[in-house]
C-alpha cells in the first residue's frame, strides 16, 4: 500500500487540491450555518405574543395628509362606530385604546442619577384584553408603581441601533425589568412623578401600554376637558381568518395592525433567504466537487500507464483504485470536521449576540446541521469512491 | 492450472491475411505445466501479442484460448487477477518497471501481493544477478540490460503455473543470460510450473520440449 501510495501520489496537483479543499470547506460551512442559523432564528420570529391573544385585532383609521393639515375626517372612533362593529357577527368584543392627554416623560437611571429620559405616552386597552397576571398588572390610587408594557421593537431599536452606535451596553428583556423609571406626569397646573416598571414586551402592539385603571385616574387628574374618543380600538374576534372581517375593515376604511402576519412573513422570509442561502452553499459544493473530480479524472489520466501495470502485475482494480479513494474520502472528512468547528465558531458568536437580547431564547442543538453535515459528506464519498472505481475499471477494460 | 490450449488463435490485424504459415496461430496448441517452450519468431508476427491475449490485457484476436478447458473471455476480473497474482507471470518486453521506485521498491510492489519470497532471498537473486549494488537506486538510473534483470526478479516473486518471459535476454551478455536461465529454470522447477520464452533471435539456451515457430 505504502509503495503503491509513492507510485499514485506523483502528479497530484497542490493547488488544485487546496482549491477543492476550500472550496468544499466554504460550501459545507454555509450549507450548515444556514440551516444551523435558521434553526436558531426560527423560534424567535414564531415566538407567541404573550400579553394579546391571536384572535385580537387592533384596528386604527388610516391617516391621510389632509388629516395632518388639520382638514379630512377625524381619525377617532366615534360611539356609533364602535358600537356598529360589535354588532357585527364576527366580532366578540370591542374595546377602545385610551391615550394619556397630558404630558409624560420619563427618565431611567442609577442610583438616581437620571441617564436616559424622553418624553412619551402610555395607552391603554380594557384589562380583560392583556393577557397578564392581574396581580402585576394593577393599579390603584395610592400605588407606588405603574406597570408598563413595551413593544419589542422598541427594545430592538436601542439595542441594535442605539446601544450599538453609543456603545452602551445591550440589554435583555429581564434587566429592563429590572430598571426602574420615574415617570414625571404634566398637567392640570401639577407636576408629579411616580415610578414605572415594564412588566414585559409585547410584539404585537405598538404602543406604551399601562393599566386602564391608572389611564382613566390620570387622565382624570392631568387632563380632566380632554375628549377620549379613542384612535385605535382592539377587537376580539371568533375568527381571525373571516374574510367578512377584511372586507368590513376596507369598506370602513380602517386599517390593522398585523404584527402577527409579520412575524410569519419574516419566518417565510426567514426560510426562504436560508434556502437561498443554503442552495449557494451547495452549489459551492457541487463545484468543488466537479473540481476534485476533474482533478482526479486528470490524476488518473497522468497515471494511467502504472495503473495498467499494476492490474498486470496482479493488483485487483479495488486495489488500484483504494488510495485515491482514501485521499478522497479523507479530504471530505477533514472538511466535515473543520466545517462542524466553523460551525461551533460562528454560532458562539451570533448566539451571544442573539442572547443578550433574547434571554429566554432556547438553545437549540446543532445536532440536524451535523447530521446533514454527515450526509453531505457520506453522499460526497460515496459518489468519488464510484467515480474514481469507474475510471480505474475502464482503464481494465483499457 | 494445467495448460493453456490455443485453439485456432488469430490476431484480428492478421484476420484478412491467407498466407500465415505459423505453429502457433490457426492451430491447436496445446502448453503444458513443467514442460519449456521456445517461441521463436521475426517481428510484426504477432509475439508481444501472444503474451498480451494469454495475460488477458488485449482481447482482440479470433479464436479461443482456453486454460484448462475454460474460455478466456468467460473469466471475470478477479478471475484474471487471481490468475496474474498466482498462475501466469509475464516478463513484459517493455519490462513495464516503475521508474519513480528503486529497485528493490519495484520488487517489493509485486511481492507484497503474496508475500511469497523473503526479503532474503530476493536480495540473493540481485547478488546473483550481478545488480546487488543497485538496489536501493531509483530504476530509471539503470541500464536496460539491469532493468531487464530487475524485471526478472520481478516476474519470479509469486507463485505461477507458468512463466512467460518476452524477449527476457535481448540486451544481455552470455554470462548474465546465462545466470537469469538458471534462476528461471530453477524457479520454475521449484514451482513445477512451464516456461514460455519468445525469441526474435538471440535465445536462452536451454533444454527446450517444444520449439515453435510463430
Amino acid at each position: 500500500m505504502r509503495l503503491v501510495w509513492k507510485l499514485l501520489r506523483r502528479h497530484i496537483s497542490l493547488p488544485q487540491f487546496a482549491g477543492f479543499f476550500f472550496a468544499n470547506l466554504l460550501g459545507m460551512l454555509i450549507v450548515l450555518l444556514a440551516l444551523q442559523f435558521y434553526s436558531d432564528v426560527k423560534p424567535i420570529f414564531s415566538e407567541e405574543d404573550g400579553f394579546i391573544r391571536p384572535d385580537y385585532l387592533i384596528l386604527s383609521k388610516r391617516i391621510s395628509t389632509l388629516n395632518t393639515i388639520g382638514l379630512g375626517s377625524v381619525n377617532t372612533f366615534s360611539e356609533r362606530e364602535m358600537k356598529n362593529l360589535e354588532s357585527q357577527p364576527f366580532a366578540k368584543r370591542v374595546g377602545a385604546f385610551t391615550a394619556s392627554h397630558y404630558k409624560v416623560s420619563c427618565s431611567m437611571g442609577i442610583d438616581g442619577v437620571a441617564q436616559i429620559g424622553t418624553e412619551m405616552f402610555f395607552e391603554s386597552v380594557p384589562d380583560a384584553f392583556v393577557d397578564v397576571d392581574l396581580q402585576k398588572w394593577h393599579f390603584s390610587e395610592g400605588d407606588d408603581y405603574v406597570p408598563i408594557i413595551l413593544p419589542k421593537t422598541y427594545l430592538a431599536i436601542y439595542n441594535f441601533g442605539f446601544a450599538q452606535s453609543q456603545n452602551l451596553p445591550k440589554l435583555s428583556e429581564g434587566v429592563v425589568g429590572m430598571v426602574e423609571m420615574t415617570i414625571s406626569m404634566r398637567g392640570n397646573g401639577m407636576n408629579e412623578y411616580i415610578k414605572g416598571r415594564v412588566i414585559g414586551f409585547s410584539t404585537r402592539l405598538n404602543t406604551i401600554l399601562a393599566p386602564e385603571s391608572f389611564i382613566r385616574w390620570s387622565n382624570q387628574r392631568y387632563a380632566p376637558d380632554a375628549e377620549e374618543e379613542p384612535s385605535r380600538i382592539i377587537l376580539e374576534v371568533s375568527n381571525p381568518a373571516d374574510d367578512a372581517i377584511v372586507n368590513y375593515i376596507n369598506e370602513k376604511g380602517y386599517e390593522m395592525e398585523d404584527d402577527k402576519l409579520d412575524a410569519g412573513r419574516m419566518t417565510f422570509f426567514l426560510r426562504i433567504v436560508s434556502g437561498i442561502v443554503m442552495l449557494v452553499g451547495l452549489l459551492i459544493s457541487a463545484l468543488s466537487f466537479y473540481i476534485l473530480m476533474l482533478s482526479i479524472y486528470l490524476l488518473v489520466e497522468k497515471n494511467t500507464e502504472k495503473m495498467r501495470t499494476l492490474l498486470l502485475i496482479g493488483y485487483s482494480p479495488a486495489r488500484v483504485a483504494l488510495p485515491y479513494q482514501l485521499l478522497t474520502i479523507g479530504m471530505n472528512a477533514a472538511v466535515l470536521l473543520l466545517a462542524i468547528g466553523g460551525l461551533v465558531l460562528v454560532r458562539s458568536l451570533y448566539m451571544k449576540q442573539l442572547w443578550s437580547v433574547f434571554p429566554k431564547m432556547y438553545d437549540g442543538s446543532i445536532l440536524p446541521a451535523i447530521v446533514l453535515g454527515i450526509v453531505l459528506f457520506a453522499v460526497v464519498s460515496l459518489v468519488n469512491v464510484l467515480i474514481i472505481r469507474h475510471r480505474i475499471n475502464q482503464i481494465w477494460k483499457n | 492450472m494445467k495448460s493453456i490450449h490455443l485453439d485456432n488463435t488469430l490476431p484480428n490485424v492478421f484476420l484478412q491475411r491467407t498466407d500465415i504459415e505459423s505453429d502457433i496461430w490457426r492451430q491447436q496448441v496445446t502448453l503444458e505445466k513443467g514442460k519449456t517452450y521456445l517461441v521463436e519468431a521475426s517481428s510484426g508476427t504477432g509475439k508481444s501479442s501472444l503474451c498480451s491475449f494469454i495475460i488477458g490485457y488485449r482481447k482482440d484476436f479470433d479464436g479461443k484460448i482456453l486454460f484448462d478447458g475454460r474460455d478466456s473471455r468467460k473469466l471475470t476480473t478477479s478471475d484474471w487477477t487471481k490468475l496474474r497474482q498466482s498462475h501466469i507471470s509475464l516478463l513484459f518486453q517493455e519490462l513495464r518497471l516503475f521508474p519513480e521506485l528503486t529497485a528493490m521498491e519495484n520488487i517489493e510492489i509485486k511481492n507484497s501481493l503474496t508475500g511469497f519470497k523473503t526479503k532474503g532471498e530476493i536480495e540473493q537473486w540481485f547478488e546473483a544477478l550481478g545488480i546487488a549494488d543497485k538496489m536501493q537506486s531509483p530504476v530509471r538510473l539503470l541500464s536496460f540490460g539491469q532493468q531487464q534483470r530487475v524485471a526478472m526478479i520481478r516476474a519470479l516473486v509469486q507463485p505461477f503455473d507458468f512463466l512467460l518471459a518476452d524477449e527476457p535476454i535481448s540486451h544481455l551478455d552470455d554470462e548474465n543470460s546465462k545466470v537469469m536461465a538458471d534462476i528461471m529454470t530453477e524457479e520454475a522447477r521449484r514451482q513445477g510450473a512451464g516456461i514460455v520464452i519468445t525469441s526474435i533471435g538471440k535465445h536462452m539456451d536451454l533444454p527446450y520440449d517444444k520449439i515453435l515457430k510463430l
